[in-house]
This record gives C-alpha cells, structure tokens and sequence, in this order.
C-alpha cells in the first residue's frame, strides 16, 4: 500500500464518519462542525487527485464563507424555533428512505460503468504540465471559452443575493404571526423593529421625536447609524420630558458599578 | 525548486513551526517593550537582561492556571474551538519560500516547505479555517459577550478577507502564478526606472502601492488587531470570545492570535517587497528583517490609534477597501495587456 492510498484511506474514513455526523447530531451546531470536518477532508482527496486549486477554492467557499454564514445563523436563532431534526412524519421518512435510496442507486450505477463512460480528454497531465499547470489551464478555460457561463453564473448569484434582500426586509417581519416576533433592533435601520409599538399619548409621542429619529418603548430608532452617538436615547428622553412613572432605575451621569 | 527525498522537508518544515513559535514567543516581548517605551514606561525588565526571560515565565504561569469550564458551555466543542485557531494559525507558514536552496553534505535543500501551485489561495484558505476557532469558542462558552465577539469576528473576517484576496490580485496579474515562489523570482529581476538608468528592484510595493496598502489594511483587520481588535473590544465585551477562557487554552487563542500576525507579515514581505531579495546577499535575513518591519508596525498601530467602531469597520471594508480593490483590479489588467500589446 503506496503512502497515497494510506493518506486517501484515512481521509476518506475521516470524510464518511464526520458525514454521518452531520445527519445523526443532535446539536445542529454540531452537524455544522461535522460538515467543516467532511469539506476539508474532501479538499485533502482533492489534493491527493493534483487538484489544488478545487481544494483551495472548496475550503474558501465552502468552509470559509458558505458554512460561516450558516453557523452564523444557527447560533442566532433560538433552538427551540428550529425545525425538528429527527421527528418527520411517517409520508416524510418514507419519501427520504426512497430518494436515498434512488441516489446511492445512481452513485452505484455511475461506479460500476465508470469503465464504459470514462475516456480520458485532451488534457492528459504532460499536456497540462506543458501550458503552465492546473491554475493556469483552469484559467485560461474559465476565462476565454467559458466567459459567458460565468457571467450567467454571476448575475444568478446577483439575483439570489437580492432575492434574499427582498425576503429578510424588515416590514415583512411586522406581519408575521405575534408568537414569532423577538426584539430584533437595528439601530441603523429606522424600521428595524419587529412589530408595531405600542400607542402613545399624544403628548409623549410628539415629544419624543427627535432630529435623530423616534423613541419607542425606551429604544431610540434612529433615522441613520451617525446620528446614534451624538445623544444618547435615555438622556434624550430624560431632557425632554423628565423622570418617568415606570422607568427603570438609570443612572445618567456615570455608569453604576465598578469598571 | 529541486527534488528531495520527504523527510527532508518533515525536518524543514519542523524547523519552521518551532521558529515561529520561539518568534511568537518574543513578539509578545517585543510587543510589551514597544509600547512600554512608546508610553514612556519601562516595560518588562525583571526577568532576566532587558526582561528576555519574560516570554518563558508567562508561559510557565498560564500551564500553573487552573483550567475553568463553565457548567453550561458546550463541553467538546470548548475544548476543541482553541485548538482549531492553534493548530491553523502557524499551517499558512508552511508555503513562504525563505531563501534559494542550500546545500548540506551534497544535498540540495529548498528554504521553503512545500511549493504548491496555488499557495496564496491556499494561505487565505488557512486563515478562512482558523476563524472557526473563533466563533465555536465563543459559541461554546454559553455567555452573551463571548458570542457577540463570536459573531462580529465572523462577520469581520468575511468582510475583510474579500478585501485581503483582491487587494493581492493585481500581484497574481503581474507576477502571472499563484505560487510565492515564482511570486518571488518575478520580484528579483530589476527595474528601469522610465529609461532614465535609474533601476529600483521589481518589488510590487512599486508597481502595486494602492494594493499593498489595501492589503496592509485588511491584514490587520484579518489577525483581529488594533485598531480592529472589535472581536475582543475590552470595554463593550469584557473579553470578547475568549472571556470565559483561562489558562492554557486561554493561551492557544493567544499563540494563534500572535503567530498569525507573523505569518501575514511574511506573507506582506513576500508579496510585496520581494520576499528574501535583498541588496547584497539574498537570503532569510532580508525576509525576517522585512517582516519585523510590519511586525513593528502592528504594534505602533495599537499604542497610536484607538479602536474603529463596528459600523465604521463594516463601512471601511465594503464601501471603501472592496471598491478600491475593483478599480485596482482593472487599472492593473489594463496595463498588462497594454504591456502585452494586446489593448
């Protein structure tokens, strides 16, 4: 057994157990880590096959920028708002157990032909060698016979990142059912606040517009990011109409408690 | 680059992490002088001359702490998050040609570990990696400064490693590889200045100012330091995501933290000033004198300015760095294929 085949066996070992992590984690912090672990050991097969650029570019995408932002979003949610895990209906798991099986059906077909499919390219690895190497074949591929796939591919990543823009705005949050709402606060978004606040009286309301932006329930929602420093809500507040019936006990001049 | 045989290059690359660690361990002592002398203070003076011995004692002191887990934390992944940010940090050294091949008892050795076809990206890749250790230990400690700090490094090193991979494009344009040791080898030939006889060494700091100030910029957002130290800010975050750590794994964060910012500054020297190319004598001396340089600077960096805050950064690095980079981008390809006669 040949270094290689012992240094693809460990990966490919590594890659498959971490995988079944991924499903069987009850944490999905967990299945999240357990999916770094299978891209990086994915990026080392690549490796193994000379194909450093897809391994490198893998790692970036994948593990670096993709997976973060998905934890990201994990460690923010509430647990308990996630959907179940490993409680599907009986129609569900039926259905799951169908199309996994059709894929590994797929995968198993594709690895008894490969014999019958596989004919190797122009590209054979002295050809590679003689233009430049893997990077520089790569490149010249993407960016002269390729250029409008990937400009295709551009624009389609454009419209997914605005879709998602256009779906996370935040007056949509406002008519979701009242059991979902939590007390997101964007200080530079003036409409950052989940829900409709409360009714005021007349007076107060009209006292606590500011140049800056709008009080509500103690929070100053600010028209933008720049003007939240130069006065700070409760001393705002505190100006304008004096101690309020209900306040929460502030302490304006200094902080309270040791530093 | 010459052929030799794979332990070779174990013992090079051996050699090359305990380097870094003996170097990290005298950055912190370079550190805390330097910004002693620049507060007109004394610094560390107790043990031993000039206080050398201070590294070795900070470290016998933190293995001496007690190793606190908080009761709720998330135990596994507290204790493997450190390890992620350890164990990636000094891994990006492994690729940095440090000198021409020498030759020991007939043997040719190559100054670098591994010469890989794409060794920056593989260098971003690594640091992309590390900042996991980042978020899990903050996730991990079950307290809300730490996942804060948790949050906004992800957030930051996202943002800022855009900026740190295109700000360094224009020297891929150039140099025409992916490699640091071909990257290199472009550097070393010499340049005409104008025709005019005057010839200044093709180092890209030259030929690409507006790059290698972008990549200074984010390099120092990247290895969360001051003045974007906002991960750990003391004042709003106690500690940030390390608040609930103490002892040794306290220290892995900080080794990682320290290490990082030596291999960002080999890489800064490699890229843009010409890596181990020197005057006279071309060898690691020039790589190591060039990046203390941008080792001092980090440090000046912290005792001079104050930290950004958060919107301002998020602002620097998408409104401001990532559009410079663009314009970059495009001035320095359009001046290749004017250079190609290809316009």
């Amino acid at each position: 057994m040949s270094a290689e085949v012992l240094v693809f066996d460990i990966l490919a070992v590594i890659a498959v157990i971490a995988g079944t992590g991924v499903v069987l984690a009850r944490n999905p912090v967990h299945s999240a880590i357990s999916l770094v672990v299978t891209f990086v050991n994915l990026a080392g097969i690549y490796v193994l096959l000379h194909a450093e650029f897809l391994a490198v570019v893998q790692i970036i995408v994948y593990t670096g920028a993709i997976l973060v932002l998905v934890l990201f979003v994990i460690m923010l949610v509430d647990q308990d708002d996630l959907p179940e895990f490993h409680k599907g209906k009986p129609l569900q798991r039926v259905f799951a157990l169908l199309l996994g099986v059709m894929l590994l059906g797929e995968f198993a077909a594709a690895v008894l032909t490969r014999t019958v499919v596989g004919q190797p390219g122009p590209w054979t690895e002295e050809n590679v060698t003689l233009a430049g190497g893997n990077v520089q074949v790569l490149g010249q591929f993407m960016y002269s016979g390729y250029v409008l796939p990937i400009q295709a591919i551009a624009v389609v990543l454009l419209v997914g990142t605005i879709a998602a823009l256009a779906l996370a705005r935040p007056e949509d949050m406002s008519r979701r059912p009242r059991a979902r709402q939590t007390g997101t606060i964007s200080l530079g978004h003036p409409r950052g606040m989940d829900g409709t606040p409360l009714p005021l009286p007349p007076g107060v309301a009209a006292a606590r517009q500011s140049p800056q932006g709008e009080m509500r329930d103690g929070i100053m929602i600010v028209n933008d990011a720049e003007s939240y420093t130069d006065t700070a809500a409760f001393e705002y507040e505190y100006a304008t109409l004096g101690p309020q019936p209900g306040d929460r006990k502030r302490n304006i001049t200094g902080s309270e408690g040791d530093e | 680059m010459v052929d030799q045989p794979l332990w070779i290059t174990y013992i090079v690359g051996f050699i090359v992490l305990n380097l870094l660690l003996v170097g990290m361990a005298y950055m912190t002592w370079a550190e805390r002088k330097v910004i002693a002398l620049m507060q007109d203070r004394i610094g560390p003076n107790r043990t031993g001359p000039f206080g050398l011995l201070q590294p070795i004692a900070d470290g016998i002191k933190l293995l001496g702490k007690e190793d606190l887990i908080p009761k709720f934390a998330d135990k596994r992944v507290f204790v493997i998050a450190p390890l992620i940010s350890f164990v990636t940090a000094p891994l990006a050294a492994l690729v940095i040609p440090f000198g021409d091949s020498i030759t020991i008892n007939g043997q040719e050795i190559n100054l670098y570990v591994t010469d890989m076809s794409v060794a920056v990206l593989y260098m971003l890749a690594v640091g992309s990696v590390g900042v996991y250790g980042i978020i899990l230990g903050g996730y991990a400690s079950a307290n809300r400064y730490s996942l804060l700090g948790a949050l906004r490094a992800a957030a930051q090193v996202i943002s800022y490693e855009i900026a740190l991979g295109l700000s360094i494009v224009g020297v891929f344009i150039l140099a025409g590889s992916l490699s640091l040791v071909d990257i290199v080898n472009a550097q070393r030939t010499s340049l005409d200045l104008f025709g005019s006889g005057i010839t200044i060494p093709n180092w890209f700091i030259f030929s690409q100012p507006l790059g290698f100030i972008i990549f200074l910029i984010a390099a120092v957002a990247e290895t969360n330091r001051a003045p974007f130290d906002l991960p750990e800010a003391e004042t709003e975050l106690i500690s940030g995501f390390h608040t609930e750590y103490s002892g040794f794994r306290f220290s892995f964060y900080f080794l990682a933290e320290y290490i990082s910012m030596i291999v960002i500054s080999l890489l800064a020297a490699t890229l843009f000033l010409g890596g181990f190319d020197g005057p006279v004598a071309d060898g690691p001396w020039w790589l190591l004198l060039k990046a203390s340089i941008f080792l001092f600077f980090y440090i000046w960096l912290r005792a001079t300015l104050p930290r950004f805050r958060y919107d301002q950064l998020m602002g620097i690095a998408w409104k401001v760095l990532l559009p410079l980079c663009l314009v970059n981008i495009l001035l320095t390809g359009l001046i290749r294929l004017a250079s190609n006669n290809q316009l």
